[in-house]
């Protein structure tokens, strides 16, 4: 276990020390790396998304039917000669324990891995009853040895090499180890078979608890579980009161999902079912003495909670941390408290407290990454969200905050002064720096690198020269510019003003629009998010349209997805946002699929272009194909390495994380580099803002664009 | 008995090689009691993990322990005339063959032998009744572990299993059940694949026709 950080500079200087760790980042890098192939070979045989739906639909049901599982559970163990217990809170749960610990006189404990031990501290707890507690699963044995907590749920010892490991054997056998990884494995094998063979007491956590027998379940690859469980007289199985789960059949369904997402695996060497209290040669009349211990510390609370009831989806595979890019960078004890990963940071707040979680929860790039692997399909970029607005809310945001606020309630004020920062930023010219997630310079707040100056005249200036006629037309549509668009690259929307022209689409640009909120999140500003919401679904005449048009996948994402949810308890203007929201698309599904540009309509240009796919369209919005086919129309598309992963930039992320976000973007610049391309296109103005930043920075010769400015380009006249 | 589904079979052959277990085809029982002497005889001496009273020991093995001398398989949920069978195989070549009393040889024990009610296709597993302790312990302590498995009785995924796992749960007072998918493996130092952390270092199921 470590400390979690109190504030964000104490957060960055620890995090600074992470990025300087080689080995975490190597090992995190190729594991990143090959997982993404692995998890991606393994599911072949599978239906993803249909067991993802599943697995979803049966922890919601037992989230909402948790007592009555719990009775039944316990109703069947019982029958089955096992103790069941509850404990409300984590010292109960301890106590508990050391209190069977006692009552049946054990000495010596040998542990599997438990998540829900770790969350409850039971090590300390116990050893301060002078009871000897072993961890037994290799990783688990490697970090006790060190004295620390877990860097991944599923690896815990990810961030160590070899030679720490050697190190930490040699101290705790007295002789000198080997730092062959075979010979280490089978060092462990030799200690701790005689620390199972001595054991009173075995220690396991929980997968399953299946109400309809009684059964507890275990999944693990090395084996230690079953020797945990089966050797000494006295077991001890501990789960939180979210691992209930109604039948076999959901069990099994959920089993076919948490090894391929956990290790890529299509199942773990081991699962164990014990359903009762078994014979046990060791226990004095030859019958097991076997306990199961429910940990409340709060789920029956969180339980009945509209939208975060959905963590309890969680089967603690830690595949949110494994695609994280952020954990790729900085690994798991820099990612969590106890909890690591996406999960983790939102399990803190709950389980820990909101002094734990509250710099933590800043640390989400919202890249989209993890709700797309989910097991549970838990929608844990907006849960991190509502966590920032809760921590928000509950501090209250101070004056930046309410300044902001004001700022951002009242769009003439707002773009005043963007336009006013045309002027203001005048004798700074290519020192400025800026977002494109604009509001936040009223923060005070500065970015890392130098970034493009508001252009001398916004995208709304120019509309009333540029707005085309158009006679019989074909569709019609409204651009939703965002600010980025709006005020920094307005040549983006020109060019895409160009093609709808050329295919004979009308085109409006309604003026009252103003920022999609989406920074407003990012930063917890709830009540002001939902006020620009409405500004926005009130400034589109939405029945005239046929599509909304954004050239900004992180607007769109939001538009589409966001917007209905946070404006549900806003009754007068839900049916309004509904129909906004299913009107929106981003540029390249638009051409694409419903324009239905091809090949034909480009005069191919044979330039090398790169593809960089933007987290809030591949994932955000699942648009995949269509910007590659359409770039290909038009030119030579040459893939890149890792296409897919997060550029860094996160609108305020990088400037709450200035050193990530550089990390990401060199990451990416490398992979560019290597694709030997002329040009880079993407479908967002954040990624061309900091990938063309980064691109000019360190010299990479390489032209970075909108695609529809490629698109535009290449059209046939 | 349902009839051999020949496309399970290979898959759960496939499935199960992925995973390092060595997967045989035999004709008979006898041959399979055959294969077990035979792996028994031609493995490296067991390797003692831990004190055994009374024990004769050889030189040490690879990892610094002293190694077994007399070769140890054991076969506690074989039917009684197989039992025989391979008792006496086991006896000619001077192997102890025990059917109980495993908790007398938690330092580890050369070969395992154990029989599977079901397998499973996609994944290469093998679903064991453990419930006796003697039968839990010769998958865990053997250095090679022998699965027997029939081959109609291999069934296509993971859910597929359930009304067998339900029937078991309420047969009895208590039982334990274990799903076995290849030798008990690591990756926890640096993400390096090592197998047996703590069970078998070698899984081989043997397919029996029916």
């Amino acid at each position: 276990m470590h400390e979690a950080p109190k504030s964000l500079s104490d957060y960055r200087k620890q995090m600074d020390e992470a990025l300087q760790d080689d080995f975490l980042r190597r090992t995190l890098d190729t594991f990143a790396v090959s997982y993404r192939a692995n998890r991606e070979a393994v599911f072949k045989d599978v239906d993803e998304r249909g067991l993802i739906a599943k697995i979803a639909e049966a922890k919601d049901y037992a989230c909402q039917h948790m007592e009555e599982l719990y009775q039944q559970f316990k109703e069947q163990a019982e029958k089955r000669g096992v103790h069941v217990h509850r404990a409300a809170t984590a010292r109960e749960a301890n106590e508990i324990i050391a209190r069977i610990a006692k009552e049946n006189n054990v000495k010596r404990v040998v542990k599997s891995k438990s998540m829900t031990a770790e969350e409850i501290q039971l090590n300390p707890a116990l050893e301060a009853e002078g009871m000897i507690v072993d961890e037994t699963d290799l990783g688990e044995w490697i970090i006790q040895l060190r004295h620390e907590g877990p860097s991944h749920m599923v690896m815990p010892a990810i961030h160590l090499s070899r030679y720490q490991v050697a190190d930490d054997f040699t101290k705790a056998t007295g002789e000198k180890q080997d730092s062959d990884v075979q010979k280490l494995v089978k060092v462990a094998r030799v200690q701790l078979r005689r620390k199972f063979i001595a054991a009173d007491m075995g220690i396991s956590g929980c997968n399953f608890a299946v109400a309809e027998t009684g059964a507890v379940s275990t999944v693990t690859n090395e084996g230690n579980a079953r020797m945990v469980t089966t050797l000494p007289r006295v077991h001890v199985a501990i789960a939180g009161l979210d691992k209930l789960i109604p039948t076999l059949d959901q069990a099994l369904t959920a089993l076919l999902v948490l090894p391929r997402n956990a290790t890529a695996q299509r199942l773990t060497a081991y699962v164990t079912w014990m359903c009762g209290a078994g014979p046990c040669a060791s226990a004095p009349d030859n019958k097991k003495i076997m306990h199961v211990v429910f940990l409340d510390n709060g789920r029956t609370e969180i339980a009945k909670d509209p939208l975060f009831s959905q963590i309890f989806r969680c089967v603690r595979c830690g595949a949110c941390a494994n695609v994280c890019p952020v954990f790729r960078l900085v690994g798991g004890h820099k990612m969590g408290y106890i909890y690591i990963g996406a999960i983790g940071l939102i399990l803190t707040y709950f389980f820990h407290g909101k002094d734990k979680a509250k710099v933590l929860c800043q640390n989400c790039v919202g890249c989209e990454s993890c709700a797309n692997i989910c097991a549970g399909g838990i929608e844990l970029p907006r849960l991190i969200r509502e966590i920032r607005s809760r921590v928000t809310e509950e501090q209250g945001g101070g004056a930046p905050a309410a300044l902001l606020g004001s700022v951002m309630k009242n769009r003439k004020l707002f773009h005043s002064l963007l336009k006013f920062a045309k002027y203001a930023q005048k004798p700074f010219t290519g020192g400025t720096q800026f977002q494109r997630h604009l509001p936040a310079m009223f923060l005070g707040k500065h970015g890392f690198k130098a970034l493009p100056a508001i252009a001398s005249k916004s995208f709304r200036d120019r509309w009333p020269e540029i707005a085309p006629k158009s006679q019989n037309p074909t569709m019609r549509v409204a651009i939703f510019s965002g600010c980025a668009q709006d005020f920094v690259y307005p040549e983006q929307l020109e060019a895409c003003v160009k093609i709808l022209a050329a295919k004979n689409v009308a085109v409006e640009f309604p003026l009252e629009q103003t920022c999609c909120g989406l920074p407003l999140e990012m930063m917890g500003q709830r009540k002001t998010s939902i006020d620009v919401a409405r500004q926005n679904v009130q400034a589109f005449a939405v029945g005239k349209y046929d599509a909304i048009i954004t050239l900004c996948a992180s607007c769109a994402s939001h538009l589409k997805h966001v917007y209905p949810k946070i404006l549900a308890e806003e009754a007068d203007i839900l049916p309004q946002a509904r129909l906004f929201a299913d009107k929106v698309i981003d540029f390249s599904s638009f051409v694409h699929d419903r324009l239905g540009l091809k090949a034909e309509d480009f005069t191919n240009s044979g330039e090398r272009v790169t593809y960089h796919a933007s987290c809030h369209l591949c994932r955000g919005l699942g648009v995949k194909e269509a910007p590659r086919e359409l770039i290909a129309d038009a030119a030579k598309y040459v893939p890149c390495e890792e296409e897919e992963v997060c550029c860094g930039f996160g609108g305020t992320y990088s400037m709450k994380f200035p050193e990530i976000s550089a990390r990401l973007l060199e990451n990416k610049l490398k992979n560019i580099r290597e694709a030997r391309a002329d040009r880079l296109v993407v479908d967002c103005p954040g990624c061309v803002m900091q990938l063309r930043g980064g691109a000019e920075k360190t010299g990479l010769n390489v032209k970075v664009q909108h695609i529809a400015e490629l698109l535009a380009e290449n059209l046939k006249h | 008995m349902p009839p051999v589904n020949l496309e399970l079979v290979e898959a759960f052959s496939a499935k199960a090689a992925i995973v390092n277990a060595v997967v045989q085809e035999v004709p008979s029982m006898a041959a399979a009691l055959q294969y077990v002497v035979d792996v028994c005889e031609s493995k490296a001496p067991a390797e003692l993990l831990a004190d055994e009273p009374g024990v004769e020991q050889g030189p040490l093995g690879p990892n610094k322990v002293p190694t077994r001398v007399q070769r140890v398989v054991a076969a506690p949920d074989l039917g009684e005339e197989d039992f025989a069978v391979l008792a006496k195989a086991c006896e000619e070549k001077g192997f102890a063959c025990l059917r109980e009393g495993l908790r007398n040889r938690l330092a580890g024990i050369d070969v395992g032998l154990s029989r599977s009610l079901a397998g499973v296709a996609g994944s290469g597993t093998c679903l064991m009744n453990t419930d006796n302790e003697d039968v839990r312990l010769a998958g865990m302590i053997s250095e090679i572990h022998i699965i027997l498995l029939r081959k109609s009785d291999i069934y296509p995924d993971l859910p597929s299993i359930a009304p067998l796992l339900r029937e078991r749960m309420n047969a009895g007072s208590a039982s334990y059940t274990t799903l076995i998918t290849g030798p008990s493996r690591t990756a926890d130092i640096e993400r390096v694949g090592a197998v047996g952390v703590h069970g078998p270092l070698e899984l081989h199921i043997i397919l029996l026709e029916d």
